[in-house]
């Protein structure tokens, strides 16, 4: 029972990190209508960005987290001068090669510049556990875990704030659903587009670090599993709904954390793509309830 | 270009008697053992490519998983024949209806599905399948694979040295071109065709795009898991990282590279990948950044691929009608 309890708070912890993930998906695939395959190496430059600001400046989280963003924001507005800005009208599949070349790209690259070796992250957040008794079993709740936590719904709600109150985000909204009639309202869709794109691969960047600190390792090489789970997580949601998209990215979370209890731990990257595959079966929009925009 | 076609189309059976002539007396030249082995390779990705074109090049369905069916057919051809035994050629067809039947299962839940959730659904699929290679380790080897995969026999002779294989890629080659070819011409491709194009207007004409869309997934699977079987022997080693999706997107940029719905351009495709990539070998770890930055380039210059065709529903921003002309300047027009 212990055990089952404690993989649950260990899949809310990772499924909080994989609804980040998701919600920086959702932003880039809602404003921007094109899918990603680039988005690993996007967290990827997100974590290295942070992981120089340990080695440099020492454990100054919100700093590193700053520097995750602003590096992945950077990576966001070259992908989109390559992949996206061009191919609004043309045929899906061109952007999405396209950014599954920038992918390959940045992987290689990133290898060659900071190097093929996995990096440790250490003591970033004190290994403090605070245990709890709950139905007569322990609970063991990492320092770490709480400030994941913490720190996902806040950002979280800060996006919230951002798309709900201020005139860029409103201006995303508008142009997320219909580009057209943004168009005609005076939008600059264009750089609105660009503007998406960036704080959704932003949000790829912390969610790379908030990886790293988890798992106290950075590696040129980390993308790729957790991007297949982001989309997963995104796909779950509607794909363009942030809100739904969280909720998949915890869902899968959950899902992998339980399952390894029932089965074995290498079936781990199995479950979320079963569960995917599943929900897909009898309910092709997602979780959203009313079928959105079809990307 | 257009002359091109016209003397292909006038000389047609001799052209193509020549070119077979010219590859099967290509092993008996004397070439290095090495280069038979870059020809293998392109063949096989070739087919291999060519299979995932029929799926997304021709019903317009855009699978990314074809990784999967190829990681089946190899793994039925290397586990049968080592374990009990059973002839090359038998597994081809073996390997290939179990791959069929996979394709079918995968082709299930995407039927109701569309574009960007039929992707990451057979991706998905992709994933699972490797993951599983990966860890039943009694059938598969697990982390270990299989070595020492049972050369395929013809006749009493061992085939081992690149040239049988040479051989056997080729046949397989041109089988898969033949039959695609007829399928394509009969009642069925200009099914998946009319998918392609309009699938509500083929809907409404009667084509029964379930049915065929399922069939379109199982034929591309079929070939893939046909040409898994003949990897497998071929590299003598399998384990599940050669299967990854990362391969899967590598076959995908060939068909894309190539040309989208046309029957040379994975061939195309294929051979200019693997020469690339074999070419650009003494950049070491700069090999695949040149590449990916060819990829992205290519994109830009010529999206609808080497032989694609400019006029083609797939080929892209470059040649449009009129009104679509217009949207794209009502969409781009205020960012100047």
């Amino acid at each position: 029972m212990g055990y089952i309890l404690n993989q649950l708070l260990n899949g809310i912890c990772q499924g909080s990190i994989y609804a980040l993930m998701a919600i920086g998906y959702s932003v880039i695939v809602g404003v921007v209508g094109m899918v990603t395959f680039a988005y690993g190496e996007v967290m990827m430059i997100g974590a290295f960005s942070a992981y120089y600001i340990f080695i440099y400046v020492g454990n100054n989280l919100p700093l590193a987290i700053l520097a995750a963003f602003a590096g992945s924001f950077i990576i966001g507005i070259v992908i989109y001068k390559l992949c996206y800005e061009r191919f609004f009208t043309a045929p899906r599949h061109i952007s999405l090669l396209c950014t599954i070349g920038i992918s390959m790209l940045l992987k290689n690259l990133a290898q060659i510049v900071f190097g093929p070796e996995t990096k440790p992250v250490l003591n970033v957040v004190s290994n403090k556990t605070f245990n709890i008794n709950v139905f007569g079993s322990t609970l063991n709740i990492r320092l770490l875990q709480i400030v994941i936590i913490v720190l996902v719904i806040v950002l979280a709600a800060a996006l919230t704030l951002f798309f709900n109150r201020t005139k860029y985000g409103i201006m995303l909204r508008a142009v997320s659903q219909n580009k057209d009639a943004s168009y005609l309202m005076g939008i600059n869709v264009k750089r609105t587009a660009l503007l998406g794109n960036c704080i959704g691969c932003g949000f790829g960047g912390i969610a790379g670090i908030l990886l790293g600190i988890y798992y106290f390792s950075v590696s040129a090489t980390m993308g790729s599993a957790y991007s297949m789970k982001a989309f997963a997580a995104s796909v779950l949601g509607g794909l363009v709904d942030i809100r739904f998209s969280a909720l998949g990215g915890l869902c899968i979370g959950i899902i992998e954390n339980l399952g390894i209890v029932f089965t074995a731990a290498t079936f781990r990257d199995i479950f979320a793509f079963a569960f995917l595959i599943l929900v897909l079966i009898f309910r092709p929009q997602g979780f959203v309830s009313k079928k959105g925009a079809r990307v | 270009m257009q002359k091109i076609k016209d003397f292909y189309n006038k000389y047609k059976v001799i052209i193509l008697l020549v070119l077979f002539v010219i590859m099967a007396v290509i092993p008996f030249l004397g070439i290095e053992t090495l280069y038979i082995r870059y020809m293998c390779n392109i063949m096989m990705y070739a087919t291999l490519a060519g299979s995932l074109n029929a799926i997304n090049g021709y019903s317009g369905q855009m699978c990314l998983g074809q990784a999967g069916f190829f990681a089946i057919g190899a793994y039925t051809g290397a586990a049968l024949s080592k374990n009990f035994g059973v002839s090359f050629w038998l597994l081809l067809l073996v390997g290939g209806l179990l791959a069929m039947l996979i394709g079918f299962l995968v082709s299930l839940p995407t039927l109701r599905l569309s574009g960007i959730y039929l992707s990451i659904t057979t991706l998905g699929a992709s994933e699972i399948i490797r993951i599983i290679a990966q860890t039943w380790t009694p059938v598969t080897g697990g982390t270990m694979g299989i070595k020492q995969i049972p050369y395929p026999e013809f006749f009493g002779l061992d085939m081992f040295r690149p040239q049988y294989y040479y051989y056997i890629f080729l046949f397989l080659l041109v089988l898969f071109l033949f039959v695609t070819n007829r399928v394509l011409k009969s009642r069925v491709g200009r099914a998946w065709m009319s998918i392609r194009e309009d699938q509500i207007a083929a809907k409404s004409l009667g084509v029964e795009t379930s049915f065929y869309k399922s069939t379109n997934f199982m034929y591309g699977a079929f070939w893939a898991g046909v040409i898994g079987v003949a990897y497998a022997p071929f590299v003598n080693f399998i384990d599940s990282t050669q299967f990854t999706t990362d391969v899967g997107f590598n076959v995908l940029a060939m068909v894309v590279l190539g040309g989208q719905g046309t029957l040379v351009g994975p061939i195309l495709g294929a051979a200019v990948v693997t020469i690339l990539t074999e070419a650009l070998r003494f950049l070491e770890s700069w090999r695949y950044v040149i590449y990916a930055l060819l990829l992205i380039a290519m994109m830009w210059g010529r999206p609808q691929g080497l032989v694609g065709a400019s006029k083609s529903m797939l080929a892209g921003g470059k040649i449009k009608v009129k009104e679509d002309k217009a949207k794209a300047k009502a969409e781009g027009g205020s960012a100047k």
